[in-house]
């Protein structure tokens, strides 16, 4: 498990994380959301006790990363896949990492055949696809075996196949108990890779909650369709609903949920067609909770106004 | 888990440091100037011997000259070890380094028994052999010094040292600076700008001052018989340790406290 506390960073006058606190638990992939800029990367050097906070603590199974006397088996972490000395080669970039932990050469070479890497293993890294380093970056967090694992953007520059090929790998090792934080600041990827979310923007924690959980709470339109829609659409307004007309004669209703628009039918006795509560997609949910939280958010108007 | 211990370290270490090619290539390029401009010079002093002038034949030191290429192979060793902990902040590879190895100072401490060890061998052996292809050329005309002799044994191989040296305080002023290229040009200024400002200040400074240089270290260090105005072999020696003692301890704190 993962536990962030009250984490507090700036760099200068820049601040990066506003008391962040947060926990990852184990057995289930964690989607870690935010904009761009909005401090994922940070706190991810900070659970890794690269960056040190000025305020809060980040803990691994209770243990400030430094402290780990063997981390490799502890925690597994790609945070920048290009982050290799360029004219090393594969192999020998995991052996270094691999013996620094007493990890075996035997290991090296199966985390090599796992990731796909074997038969380019003795190529410099410098010679890498973005996909392959990010490969290689997989297998290097592999090597120890270790109980928590960190991928800080891992669906970046990776071709449809990679990105099949990196979600069962997540699958895979989040069935066999493992506690996993992805960071992204794509929805749409999250929304199939991920169990749990967390939200953050601008460095501060939006909100938490399993994938159904965020597109179900945040949905509050309702899709109505009636024999008398006006004489319906006027009962709804008097109880201080939003009515839309839709396209092909349906009414999108925000302000009352399915229950209370049957029951305002029902009253007024308008037959009910179809009531479909409308449910948010997670880049809806994302695009709401993040306005005003997005560093680089471009303006509604266009260039010229 | 049992913790790794720090051997563990150096053996990660030195997979790392004989895994890129700018280490054996800085090597060679270390082994080409000493023992190159070694021949040079000493073919030049052998031509010249005859219309020299009777002083400075009484002064002749044929272990230092021999030897001189090492102060232009100076800045080659310097690379190697700023490169060893520069690259890793220009790669990034610095964040898996400590990643995997929390405790900073003991990747500190691996890198230096690594460019120690690596650096010794072959400074030791280029010194040895600029030194042995000098007198096979002096011999005859100029005279000749032999290993056999104390005070010659310990010039040759306090030059083998010098350039060790010079390479692990070119891996502190790496860490020290992180970026190659500024590394590189403080590096530079220490050894051969310093020397060039001293020349202007007031000349009671110039003595006291010069002693200190890097450059006029290493001379002593060469030298069968320093002359009086620079330390002796062994203070030389000391002093550009306690240099290397010193860059290296203050890098090794602020890695310790600065984010990776």
């Amino acid at each position: 498990m993962i536990t962030v506390e009250h984490v507090s960073k700036s760099y200068g006058d820049t601040v990066a994380l506003r008391d962040l606190s947060f926990e990852v638990s184990a057995g289930v992939i964690t989607g870690f959301l935010g904009p761009n800029g909005s401090g994922k990367s940070t706190t991810m050097r900070i659970i890794m006790g690269l960056d040190e906070p000025q305020r809060g603590r980040a803990t691994i199974d209770g243990h400030s990363y430094r402290d780990l006397s063997s981390p490799l088996h502890a925690v597994g972490a790609l945070l920048d896949a290009k982050a290799i000395h360029p004219g090393r080669t594969a192999r020998n970039h995991l052996r270094a990492l691999a013996t620094s932990n007493d990890i075996s050469q035997r290991r090296v070479e199966d985390v090599l055949e796992f990731v796909g890497l074997a038969g380019v293993a003795d190529r410099r890294a410098g010679e890498f696809s973005l996909g392959m380093s990010q490969r290689l970056g997989i297998a290097s967090c592999l090597l120890g075996d270790p109980g928590v694992l960190l991928f800080d953007e891992p669906i970046n520059g990776l071709d449809p196949e990679g990105i099949r090929w990196i979600r069962e790998v997540f699958r895979t090792l989040a069935s066999e108990g493992r506690t996993i934080l992805v960071s992204s600041h794509l929805m749409s990827e999250m929304a199939l890779t991920a169990d749990h979310v967390i939200v953050i923007g601008k460095g501060s924690f939006i909100t938490q909650g399993t994938v159904d959980e965020l597109t179900t709470t945040r949905a509050n339109a309702v899709l109505v369709r009636s024999a008398e829609n006006e004489r319906l659409a006027g009962a709804l307004r008097a109880e201080d609903a939003t009515v839309t007309p839709q396209p092909g004669g349906a009414l999108l209703v925000e302000g009352l949920d399915a229950g209370a628009i049957g029951r305002v039918a029902l009253r007024d006795s308008v037959a009910l067609v179809e009531l479909t509560p409308q449910r948010a997609s997670l880049e809806d949910v994302f695009m709401e909770l993040t306005a005003g939280a997005t560093e680089y958010a471009s303006t509604q108007r266009g260039i010229d106004a | 888990m049992p913790s790794p211990s720090i051997v563990s370290t150096i053996r990660s270490e030195w997979i790392k440091f004989r895994s890129v090619r700018s280490t054996p290539i800085g090597y060679v390029v270390t082994a080409v100037l000493t023992i190159g401009l070694g021949i040079l010079i000493t073919v030049a002093i052998r031509s010249h011997w005859h219309t020299m002038d009777p002083l400075a034949r009484i002064a002749f030191d044929p272990v230092a000259t021999s030897l001189a290429g090492v102060l232009f192979a100076q800045f080659a060793i310097g690379v190697i070890g700023i490169l060893y902990f520069s690259n890793e902040y220009a790669t990034g590879s610095i964040r898996p380094t400590l990643a995997a190895t929390p405790r900073r100072s003991r990747v500190v401490v691996a890198k230096v028994v690594v460019l120690t060890g690596a650096t010794l061998v072959v400074a030791e052996i280029v010194a040895i052999v600029t030194f042995l292809i000098g007198q096979r050329i002096y011999a005859g005309v100029v005279p000749t010094a032999s290993l056999g002799t104390p005070a010659v044994l310990r010039s040759v191989l306090l030059g083998g040292l010098y350039l060790t040296l010079l390479a692990l305080l070119g891996l502190g002023l790496g860490l020290l600076i992180r970026h190659q290229s500024a590394a590189i040009s403080v590096y530079t200024t220490l050894l051969l700008i310093l020397p060039i400002i001293v020349i202007f200040l007031p000349s009671s400074w110039q003595t006291t001052i010069s002693r200190y240089e890097p450059s006029s270290l290493g001379r002593a260090m060469m030298s069968v018989a320093p002359p009086d105005q620079m330390f002796g072999a062994w203070t030389a020696a000391l002093v550009l340790t306690l240099y290397v003692v010193g860059v290296l301890g203050a890098a090794t704190m602020l890695l310790e406290k600065r984010d990776a």
